[in-house]
């Protein structure tokens, strides 16, 4: 076999810059196991002197109403803004013509504007309705406000990452049914959604992980740490002092839901990534 | 046979009102930002530009402070991020395997599937003076570096980040190399060139498409970095970006000054997103003009 030199320089950059990689990941695993003693005495990377998976639960037992909050509101969200976007992107692909041509980049535009620029206006509007009401309808801080505004930012966003997909189904096959009297609806569910399904998987999962990891939305939207598992997360670095241990198991735990779902169904989360910058078909 | 519009208007109604709210919330910015409506003054008296006078002075001019470093933010994550992606991308690209290839992108993007303010937690320690990088630099003989103490922060900071968004530049540049003809690559094989200047000749200059993308979604990302400096050091001004400034204000319920703050991140956002919006996608990726 031809000696390959490539290979090993290949080999060797990513081992370099991989590293970079690892430390994090690694320093997140060794500091949840430490125990207290350990974590005052030694520094992060070292490996803890015992294991002691007390941190772990207790941050587990802190942290688990808060993560089955974040999955009430957050797996419905995805659910509903992936549906109502693959729908909306396959309307428009049936559609065809100048709204095909105009509408797909107006959706681009407010996906790629910061979401973040808009929540002064977003809690008005809330205040409003609340006032409006009677305060017979509650947002501010309360897990419906949570979910509605989720799906207010992701779904624009999941109907562009489903356009991307539509936008490869065979036209011929769905027009000739469409002739032949089938509602569009029933060919979304027939036809496309089929055919669509790895791109809604896709889809989803991108949604999925990006709603459970927000953190600007329940700062911005909830009072307190209770709600959503970064606000969770993010409670613990206020504390002062050099107990590591604890924030880490807090970090691991809260990051748990989306790395196993990243470990087992990378790909989709590629093909999302790429859908998210217009591309990737 | 274009779809009749009593189908059509269902389908996309809910998105459409979505997107309608969130335009009107850009309008309603812009309206803010021209009152003087805020907690020293809750009354919507028009002042036009004043706001944004007083956006440049207030607090001692801190807006200037979080522009500059959002810039130099923007600036330093286009620049290393498509380096370190290029070169995470150009390595993964020699092994022939697409499983290896796919295995090694998705540990490059990792950090994209935790959320920021774990990365925070995570990154905090690591820059601590006592318990991170410090003890082992000190063991190799190294000098000791204050990681998170004045402007270091900003530069550490902006590490971070391109580790974040590092592993996704590579994916870009990757994908732009998997779309290179295979005969392109073929022909100079056969013309006996090497794997370097494969690369350097044929590859890397076929994948403009990767820069550009590259390119642009750093800016987006350095426009919107909240969650990073505001879960490792909070309102610290040597990390303040622009959006920190806005969600400030915004939380001391400064409403006037806040919107001014985000109608400026939206103009800044808008000079890159709606060029490629409109034309760029449509233009490079969807090939349609």
């Amino acid at each position: 076999m031809k000696f390959k030199l490539n290979i090993v320089v290949a080999v060797v950059i990513l081992a370099v810059v991989g590293i970079f990689w690892v430390i994090p990941l690694y320093a997140l695993l060794v500091g949840s196991i430490k125990s207290l003693a350990d974590t005052m005495s030694s520094p992060l990377l070292d490996l803890p002197r015992e294991l002691d998976l007390g941190t772990i639960a207790r941050a587990f037992n802190l942290l688990a109403g808060t993560m089955v909050n974040t999955a009430i509101i957050t797996i419905p969200a995805a659910f509903i803004a992936v549906t109502v976007g693959s729908i909306a992107a396959f309307g428009i692909y049936l559609k065809g013509g100048k709204v095909a041509d105009y509408l797909p980049p107006l959706i681009a535009i407010t996906t790629y504007i910061p979401y973040q620029a808009l929540i002064v206006p977003l809690i008005t509007l809330i205040r409003w309705i609340e006032e409006a009401t009677g305060r017979l309808i509650v947002l501010y801080d309360t897990n419906y406000g949570l979910f509605l505004v989720f799906l207010l930012y992701y779904t624009p966003m999941a109907t562009l990452l489903m356009f991307i997909f539509t936008n490869n189904l065979p036209r011929e096959v769905i027009e000739a049914a469409l002739v032949d009297g089938l509602k569009p609806m029933t060919a979304y569910r027939r036809i496309a959604l089929p055919l669509l399904s790895p791109g809604y998987v896709a889809a989803l999962i991108f949604i999925l992980i990006n709603m459970w990891n927000n953190f600007f939305i329940p700062l911005s939207m909830t009072r307190g740490y209770e709600k959503h598992v970064t606000l969770k997360i993010f409670s613990y670095v206020g504390q002062a002092g050099t107990i590591y241990n604890e924030m880490f198991a807090a970090a691991l735990i809260g990051s748990l839901p989306p790395l196993i779902i990243f470990i087992l169904m990378g790909r989709y989360f590629v093909r999302g990534l790429l859908a998210f910058t217009g591309g990737g078909r | 046979m274009p779809l009749k519009n009593v189908y059509f208007i269902p389908m996309i109604i809910v998105p459409l009102v979505f997107v309608t709210i969130l335009w009107y919330g850009i309008a309603w910015n812009l309206y803010l930002s021209v009152t003087s409506y805020s907690v020293y003054n809750p009354r919507f008296e028009f002042v036009g530009f004043k706001t944004y006078e007083d956006l440049f002075k207030f607090r001692g001019g801190e807006f200037v402070i979080a522009i500059v470093n959002t810039i130099i933010w923007a600036a330093l994550l286009v620049l290393l991020g498509n380096l370190v992606g290029l070169l995470i991308a150009t390595a993964i690209f020699q092994f022939e395997s697409s499983k290896i290839r796919s295995g090694l992108i998705s540990f490059f993007i990792y950090p994209l599937a935790i959320s920021l303010v774990a990365s925070g937690v995570i990154w905090r320690w690591l820059f601590d003076s006592i318990k991170g990088f410090n003890v082992y630099l000190t063991k190799l003989g190294l000098s000791e570096i204050q990681w998170l103490s004045g402007y270091n922060a900003l530069w550490s900071l902006i590490g971070v980040s391109v580790w974040i968004y590092g592993g996704f530049i590579a994916l870009l540049y990757l994908a732009a190399f998997y779309n290179i003809p295979r005969d392109v690559i073929d022909s100079a094989l056969v013309d006996g060139a090497d794997a370097l200047t494969l690369m350097v000749k044929i590859v890397i200059p076929h994948s403009k498409l990767g820069l550009l993308l590259g390119t642009i979604f750093s800016l987006l990302f350095a426009l919107q970095m909240f969650d990073l400096p505001y879960s490792v050091l909070f309102t610290n001004p040597f990390t303040m970006t622009i959006v920190i400034y806005m969600y400030n204000m915004f939380a001391y319920m400064i409403v006037n000054i806040s919107a001014a703050a985000c109608i400026f991140l939206i103009a800044m956002s808008a000079v890159i997103v709606i060029p490629y919006a409109t034309y760029g996608i449509r233009k490079w990726i969807l090939k349609v003009i």
